[in-house]
């Protein structure tokens, strides 16, 4: 059965409808309708699902969003301030770092965690840091280079 | 994800109300902490019939205690707090423990729990490798209040547990053997994600002098039902002087201890020779570890 919950999400309440086994991505996409959210694999190995739970990394579609109550969610339509691009983001358009796009939100999450806690990592720290997604397109190597671009810019 | 049936998720804040709710549910109720084997749960068919989700997150059970007696690791602490914690870090004799919450990425780190990864009695899991390795004892609470079970009793078969009916588990439990112990632990995978094609973990506790005292070694990742103890190769090196020599042929006397599986990820043949591999790996980051 259905039970109305509030879940944070970007800064803003969302009072939502949510069945006990929900998982956090589906409730995000097809119940709050936020999209830049990816659901890929659906079942916690690709990582283009993921998504910031007070400030760290994790697979939206592995978490139940009754779990989540009172804590603090940030998807990639929160990133960035007074309309502008976050700096992650403005990174991987000037490096190239998109190509189909698929994984490029959860990669942006799990490289916003990384920076946060780490402004300058070295390669090793940057491929550990997005070891959790895959890009079938890039080969990383683009990647990684929007990620010290960004380190570098901020 | 699928838990179509599920009908209920409670979120308890004390260890009895846990107890009443699986009580009241029987096999049809799951403990949930970090969620991020569910869909290995699922996948394999062994999560049918479950009605009622329990969530632990409000127990309390977010902690690492350090004292003279040792370090008990609460079952909803993360990898990530593991990681964090500096006697983790620090301890030699944890090292073991340090080294396998090196493996997961972020999202893992974050979410996976300690209690989960050990009450899910998936035998290609890491850290309860290490934990057995250091002869971890399990803390459970159930309808008769605490017990304690030994990590190597608590997995009797694949998928299953030594856990009575509406007991779950509540933290662990390390001590040293002796000041000169030290662990440590490896494994080998195809990317970040993936399960242990072999992961091997070992204390050795020394005279001080590098004399061998007591090995504990244990290889997991589809080396058998479960994980398995490598009796062999404990005999080699308990009385030896501690060095390559010996830990080659405690390398070589592991293969006697495994039945390793073939699937998807390796032949048996593969698994076999990495257990050697590995195994002699580390026990030399175990040996350097020794002060």
């Amino acid at each position: 059965m259905k039970q109305m919950i509030e879940l944070e999400i970007n800064d803003e309440l969302h009072e939502v409808a949510v069945g006990p086994a929900d998982s956090l991505l589906r409730t995000i996409r097809e119940t709050i309708g936020l999209i830049g959210t990816k659901r890929g694999c659906d079942s916690g190995g690709c990582g283009c699902c993921t998504v910031l739970v007070d400030g760290k990394a994790v697979y939206s579609c592995m978490t139940m969003a009754m779990s989540v109550q009172g804590k603090k969610i940030a998807t990639i339509e929160g990133l960035g301030e007074n309309g502008d691009l976050d700096p992650l983001q403005q990174a991987f358009i000037d490096a190239g770092a998109v190509q189909c796009g698929y994984c490029t939100c959860g990669v942006i999450m799990a490289s916003k965690q990384l920076l946060t806690e780490n402004p300058n990592p070295n390669e090793d720290e940057i491929r550990k840091g997005i070891s959790g997604n895959l890009c079938r397109c890039t080969g990383y190597q683009k990647i990684v280079d929007a990620i010290k671009l960004a380190a570098t810019s901020n | 994800m699928s838990l179509a049936g599920v009908e209920a998720f409670y979120r308890p804040d004390a260890p009895e109300g846990v107890v009443e709710l699986l009580e009241k549910h029987s096999d049809s109720a799951l403990i949930v902490a970090g969620g991020t084997f569910l869909h290995g749960l699922i996948a394999r068919g062994l999560l049918t019939g479950i009605e009622a989700l329990i969530d632990i997150q409000h127990l309390g059970l977010d902690y690492i205690n350090n004292s003279a007696d040792g370090t008990e690791i609460g079952a909803m602490t993360r990898f990530s707090a593991i990681k964090a914690s500096p006697e983790v870090q620090s301890q030699a004799w944890l090292g073991a423990i340090r080294d396998a919450v090196e493996y997961p990425p972020a999202q893992v780190m974050n979410a996976a729990t300690v209690g989960g990864c050990v009450a899910s009695s998936c035998p290609f899991f890491d850290l309860p490798v290490s934990f057995l390795a250091l002869n971890a004892i399990v803390n459970v609470h159930g309808p008769a209040g605490r017990r304690d079970i030994e990590l190597e009793a608590f997995f009797p078969g694949l998928f299953e547990n030594a856990l009575d009916p509406a007991e779950f588990v509540t933290s662990l439990r390390v001590a040293p053997t002796s000041a000169n112990t030290a662990s440590a632990f490896t494994k080998l995978e195809t990317n970040a994600n993936d399960l242990a094609l072999v992961n091997v973990a070992v204390s050795l506790a020394t005279n001080g002098a590098g004399k061998c005292e007591e090995a504990r070694v244990f290889v997991g990742g589809g080396v058998g039902e479960t994980v398995v103890r490598a009796p062999s190769a404990e005999q080699t090196l308990t009385g030896a002087v501690l060095g390559p020599a010996i830990f080659t042929q405690a390398g070589d006397a592991a293969k006697a201890d495994v039945d390793p599986i073939a699937d998807h990820r390796a032949s048996a043949e593969y698994r076999t020779a990495m257990v050697k591999v590995l195994l002699e790996r580390t026990l030399q980051r175990a040996a350097d570890r020794l002060s």
